[in-house]
């Protein structure tokens, strides 16, 4: 019978590099690294360490780790979403221009908030479904479907803010009980904490307990075999498409929240940073792999690195080249890694 | 000058720690044919990748016309005369069949000067064609070509190269009949020529067939080397599986008349696919399909089990009738489909074993309206399943496909299929590319489930395989049916000759 | 100066990452240290900015600490959080969004931090707060009054051209506003026959210039709200044949805006006849000496003006290094 090869293949190594291999292959290497690089930072500012810094690391993190595990599950049917922002940005603006006391639809309503809430949220969840359909029926790659639908709805945003304010920049002004999202909380657990261990557990039960979760892992790695095994492959697909907007939307809530404003460009540089935590948490461009912890972990190493950056206040020059280098070592890493596991 | 081309000599190699190749020796004559036959992993592959430059040894000899030789890499081996044409072919499909043959050595203009002498690569790449008796242009891109046309090729490109040695590994697995009987004349003309050849091949007729010598391997040993007449199949399969097969196929108790219709299918009819197939699979029956490739026997099971479209007729399943293309609700009356096409649509290759087995099974699985799963149960029913079809893999829960023999991924398919408990299985190539041990478990594995009242749809391109295994075969040809046969009147020429009748 | 082992690991990184170290954190002892925080560096303004907030806070003693948002509002208000976070002991802040930068002015304020913000002011809110920003209508009043009175020792009657920006802007408005002031006082004079929406874009700057000049091939004097039109207008009167210098026959009357180097350039070469300018330099200052204010226990206004003034070929000499634009393009021009 042709066996399996024994698993024993690190046999004849030292203990050193047992240990390096032990950190190389394990699912945590990013947060290594994301510990490692603090552990750095921490000689030239040792503020990165304080609470109130690592309490505004854990803040800010939220919204890009809801909309990264959005990102995460259209990758892992192997497509991509690159609209991600506009449906961010899109919704933030409508959703605003409901609640804002300065001519909101609804301006004073003490529902407004609600309302305002409902609607970034079926407006995400359907530029998400419209990706999905376009993708799926129409046969189109998503790259270039989500390619038209990000320039649209970026310029759609833009074009319903200019209409809806004097200045053109933004929609302010919105009302209290909304902007509780962002400050208020229970027992000092912030609402948008909450809200997002919440969403991450949800996704984190869907992928691992439930049809749907296995069902999206087999489409990513194997269409074909999905489909003959009787699972509905064009719905999957388009459901993944429309969680990714849904969580999108999620975000532009709490994003929103903070900022006390809805801003068409809210996002508009932030498309790389949610691909790049998605990716550098394990989530494969190939679809079928990745997991909420990996992203989560993904999306902390990225903020670790912004807020570095942000305490060592350098010239601006030097930043990105920080910056970079760092994301660069990180894929390196990664790269090696993956080598040295399909080496067996 | 000796009568012998190659010889090798206490070839040892291991893995890791894992001895693959124990003390291997292999002798080859100039212009004969070596078969080289063993299961998955008893060491051909590793051995012809040594020979071939892929892999180094770890000791032992290998001379090549009497001289020591140790080739580093493919190139050092072509170079000394060794050409290698794997499983998987190694063309560029968007390169023209001159451009693919001359690929590592085009035709200068003269020494030195970068440029492609077209008119000389044109000319050579003519004589070489004619060489394997191919009649295509030089210029047709290699993607036009069908398998075998595109086996040819990589032959002729050893042949320009004035290789001395051509190592075929499972060269037929792909090619249909004919283009295998083109093959075997083209093998017979490169050993008159003087050149030699080791063929390695499941197929133990063929081996049979073509070899002067045998020599075979098992767990990184030979166990049995010698001239081809000293040879039977059944001994081959003995020293191979190092345990006596009386029979190739198991003893079953002939089905007990025959039972009610599970399926039937009247009339069906897609154009340029099928035309006017109607049949009737009954319960605890095997019905062997036997038909060349195109002969619209895969096609009609995809069609089966709802995959592709039909224009006409009717599939009904225990008398009620299945609306096409909904391969779910084809599984909720009952029936199973293992694809001829192991890895691209039988398995998620990277996918743990376990999670491969509980796939089609997982609506079955859950409970309420979001399809909430139980992973212990779910695992624990994978573990059944594969210790009932005897997957022998280390970890079901962590180890992925792809690092399963192929027998072993077959019988993971089987295994998913299980267990859902079909009624009807169509099993399309069920034993493609595995080795005699593993055939052996799925042919048991078929026979419990006909016992059990089951009804199997078995599409094979090897004859004595469905003769071995089925109730009635079912011979097809462009589309049609061409005929049924009944068990006792089973015979390889008229099953072929049907299949072949234009 | 002894060097601390903060300096010391943050000046290794960064020249381990960039190669150079330009402005690594040099903390005077017993200095204070200032956060200057910027979204983008899109066009000279801004790098000239810098430039002037940066050699102003060490004449003063004063280390900086430099960040930049990329517009992203929502990362420039964790920004805020980092520099509190740091103890800086003031903040210049240019913010993408007058309305998301609110919860900065906030974050700022609980750590008890002043925050100046730097020619783009938030919108109206109660929080504690400065605001720079310069009189784009007085400015443009001054510019065009001098133009006027250049006109009328020059005789004759004149034919004008407004451009006007994307009224979408409020600096647009304001600088339309202030022109109009002043043409509408002299309206014996100077007759505006053609108003031209730039939209601050190269292309419909273009396409309405020409038209302006086709239908009223007799203009003769323009006004420009931003000197980022230059070469384009330069390029237009070229091709209608009415590029001429001053004095020259067939001259346009020239207003421009800005103080940039294209218009010290078009100023020195005397095709421009008068440039109204923002003086970036008494900006800084004013900012600075607000920060002073807020430390020794003053609160200044919560808008401070910078009223700018307006240059011409005649006084080009003596009011030249409070242009902007000269620094630049002395520095270009080297």
């Amino acid at each position: 019978m042709g066996g399996v090869l024994p698993a024993s293949s690190g046999g004849a190594l030292s203990r050193p590099m047992r240990l390096v291999r032990l950190v190389l292959f394990s699912d945590y290497l990013v947060l290594a690294l994301t510990v490692l690089y603090v552990a750095a930072l921490w000689f030239a500012v040792p503020e990165i360490i304080s609470p109130t810094n690592l309490n505004d690391i854990f803040l800010q993190v939220l919204p890009l780790f809801v909309a990264a595990m959005g990102l995460m599950m259209v990758l892992l049917v192997a497509q991509i979403d690159l609209s991600a922002t506009s449906i961010m940005a899109m919704s933030c603006v409508v959703g605003a221009s409901i609640m804002t006391s300065q001519g909101g639809y609804l301006a004073g309503h003490a529902l407004a908030p609600v309302a305002a809430v409902l609607a970034i949220v079926a407006i995400g969840l359907l530029i998400g479904v419209l990706n999905g359909v376009c993708t799926i029926v129409f046969d189109i790659p998503s790259f270039l479907v989500t390619l038209v639908t990000m320039m649209f709805f970026s310029g759609a945003a833009i074009w319903y803010t200019a209409a809806h304010t004097n200045s053109g920049s933004s929609i302010g002004a919105l009302p209290s009980s909304f902007l509780a999202i962002g400050y208020g909380g229970i027992a000092g657990i912030p609402y948008a904490a909450l809200i997002t261990v919440g969403l991450a557990i949800i996704v984190h039960l869907m992928l691992t307990r439930t049809v749907f979760g296995r069902w999206v892992r087999a489409v990513g790695l194997n269409p074909s075999a999905a489909a003959i095994s009787g699972v509905p492959v064009k719905r999957v697909v388009i459901g993944c498409f429309a969680l990714s907007g849904l969580f999108a939307a999620f975000a532009a809530v709490i994003y929103t929240a903070r900022l006390e404003a809805g801003t068409p460009i809210l996002g508009q540089r932030i498309l790389l940073d949610v691909i790049g935590a998605a990716v550098i948490g394990g989530v494969s461009l190939f679809g079928g792999k990745g997991s909420v912890i990996g992203v989560l972990i993904g999306v902390l190493f990225l903020s670790a690195v912004d807020n570095g950056l942000q305490l060592l206040g350098l010239s601006l020059s030097s930043v990105y080249a920080i910056k970079g280098g760092v994301i660069l070592l990180a894929a390196v890493v990664d790269a090696i890694r993956h080598h040295l596991l399909a080496r067996g | 000058m000796s009568d012998l081309l190659l010889k090798v000599a206490g070839l040892n190699k291991s893995f890791f720690g894992v001895q693959v190749l124990r003390d291997v020796g292999l002798e080859l004559r100039r212009g004969t044919v070596l078969g080289l036959v063993g299961e998955n992993g008893s060491g051909k592959s590793t051995t012809m990748n040594i020979l071939g430059g892929v892999l180094t040894k770890d000791s032992g000899r290998v001379e090549l016309a009497g001289e020591e030789v140790q080739p580093a890499s493919s190139r050092d081996a072509l170079a000394l005369g060794i050409a290698f044409i794997h499983q998987e072919l190694s063309l560029f499909p968007n390169l023209s069949v001159e451009e693919n043959i001359f690929l590592d050595h085009f035709p200068k203009r003269g020494a030195g000067i970068p440029f492609i002498d077209r008119r000389r690569l044109r000319d050579q790449a003519s004589k070489a064609l004619e060489l394997v008796d191919l009649k295509v242009s030089p210029t047709t891109p290699v993607m036009r070509l069908p398998q075998g046309e595109r086996q040819l090729i990589e032959i002729a490109k050893a042949l320009t190269r004035q290789a001395r040695l051509i190592i075929f590994d499972e060269p037929t697995t792909s090619l249909t009949a004919r283009e295998t009987e083109r093959l075997f004349e083209i093998i017979g003309r490169l050993r008159a020529q003087g050149i030699s050849v080791i063929y390695i091949s499941h197929i133990l007729q063929d081996v049979m067939r073509l070899s002067d010598d045998i020599a075979v391997l098992r767990d990184g040993e030979v166990v049995g080397a010698g001239r081809r007449e000293d040879f039977t199949v059944e001994r081959l399969v003995t020293l191979m599986v190092g345990r006596s097969i009386d029979r190739l196929f198991p003893e079953r108790e002939p089905s007990q008349g025959p039972g009610g219709a599970a399926l039937s299918v009247r009339g069906l009819s897609q154009p340029g696919v099928v035309k006017d197939v109607s049949f009737e699979l009954r319960r605890g029956e095997v019905l062997g399909v036997s038909g060349l490739m195109g002969s619209g026997r895969s096609e009609l099971a995809r069609i089966l089990f709802g995959l592709d479209p039909y224009s006409e007729g009717e599939v009904r399943v225990a008398g009620e009738r299945l609306p096409p293309l909904k391969p779910r609700l084809a599984m909720d009356r009952g029936l199973a489909f293992l694809t001829e096409d192991r890895r691209g649509e039988g398995l998620m290759m990277e996918a743990s074993i376990a999670d491969n087995i509980v796939l089609p099974s997982l609506v079955e699985r859950s409970r309420g309206f979001i399809g909430w799963l139980d992973p212990t149960g779910l695992e624990e029913a994978a573990r059944d399943m594969a210790e009932r079809v005897r997957v022998n893999a280390r970890a079901i829960d962590t180890a992925a496909a792809r690092t399963l023999s192929g027998g072993n991924q077959q019988k993971v398919v089987i295994a998913k299929w299980l267990l859902r408990a079909p009624s009807i299985f169509i099993l399309d190539e069920p034993t493609r590319g595995i080795d005699v041990g593993a055939k052996y478990e799925v042919y048991k594995i078929i026979n419990t489930m006909v016992a059990g009242g089951a009804a199997i749809l078995f599409i094979s391109s090897e004859i004595e395989e469905l003769i071995g295994m089925a109730d009635r075969i079912m011979v097809m040809g462009r589309g049609e049916i061409r005929g049924f046969f009944e068990r006792a009147s089973f015979d390889r020429e008229t099953l072929m000759s049907a299949a072949l009748w234009q | 100066m002894t060097i601390t082992r903060r300096e010391f690991s943050a000046s290794v990184l960064a020249a381990a990452a960039a190669g150079t170290m330009p402005g690594a954190a040099r903390a005077a002892e017993g200095g204070k240290t200032i956060a200057l925080m910027f979204d983008a560096f899109d066009s000279d303004f801004w790098i000239t900015g810098n430039t002037i907030l940066k050699a102003k806070a060490k004449e003063n003693g004063w280390t900086t600490l430099e960040t930049i948002s990329n517009r992203d509002q929502n990362k420039q208000n964790d920004q805020v959080k980092a520099m509190v976070e740091r103890k800086v002991d003031g903040i210049i802040f240019i913010p993408t969004d007058n309305n998301a930068a609110i919860p900065a002015i906030r974050t700022a304020n609980a750590a008890n931090i002043p925050i100046i913000f730097f020619n783009r002011p938030p919108a109206p809110n109660d929080n504690k707060y400065v605001a720079i920003q310069a009189d784009n209508r007085k400015i443009m009043q001054t510019t065009v009054t001098i133009l006027v009175d250049l006109a009328r020792k020059q005789g004759g009657k004149y034919k004008a051209c407004l451009l006007m920006g994307d009224l979408g802007d409020n600096n647009a408005v304001q600088r339309r506003d202030g022109a109009l002031d002043i043409l509408d006082k002299n309206k014996d004079l100077v007759e505006v026959v053609s108003r031209v929406a730039t939209e601050w874009n190269a292309d419909k700057t273009f396409a309405g210039l020409t038209n302006a000049i086709q239908a009223n091939p007799d203009i003769n004097m323009l006004i420009s709200p931003s000197d980022s039109e230059d070469t384009i207008i330069e390029q237009v009167l070229k091709t209608a044949g009415k590029w001429h210098k001053t004095g020259e026959d067939g001259h346009v009357m020239f207003a421009g805006f800005d103080g940039d180097q294209n218009g010290y350039r078009l100023l020195s070469t005397k095709y421009m006849d008068v440039n109204g300018v923002q003086n970036l330099f008494y900006e800084v200052d004013l900012a600075y000496g607000a920060f002073k204010d807020i430390w020794a226990g003053k609160q200044p206004d919560k808008m401070l003006i910078d009223p700018g003034f307006a240059i011409s070929q005649a006084t080009l000499e003596s009011k030249r290094d409070d242009m902007w634009g000269y620094h630049v393009w002395k520095e270009k021009n080297k």
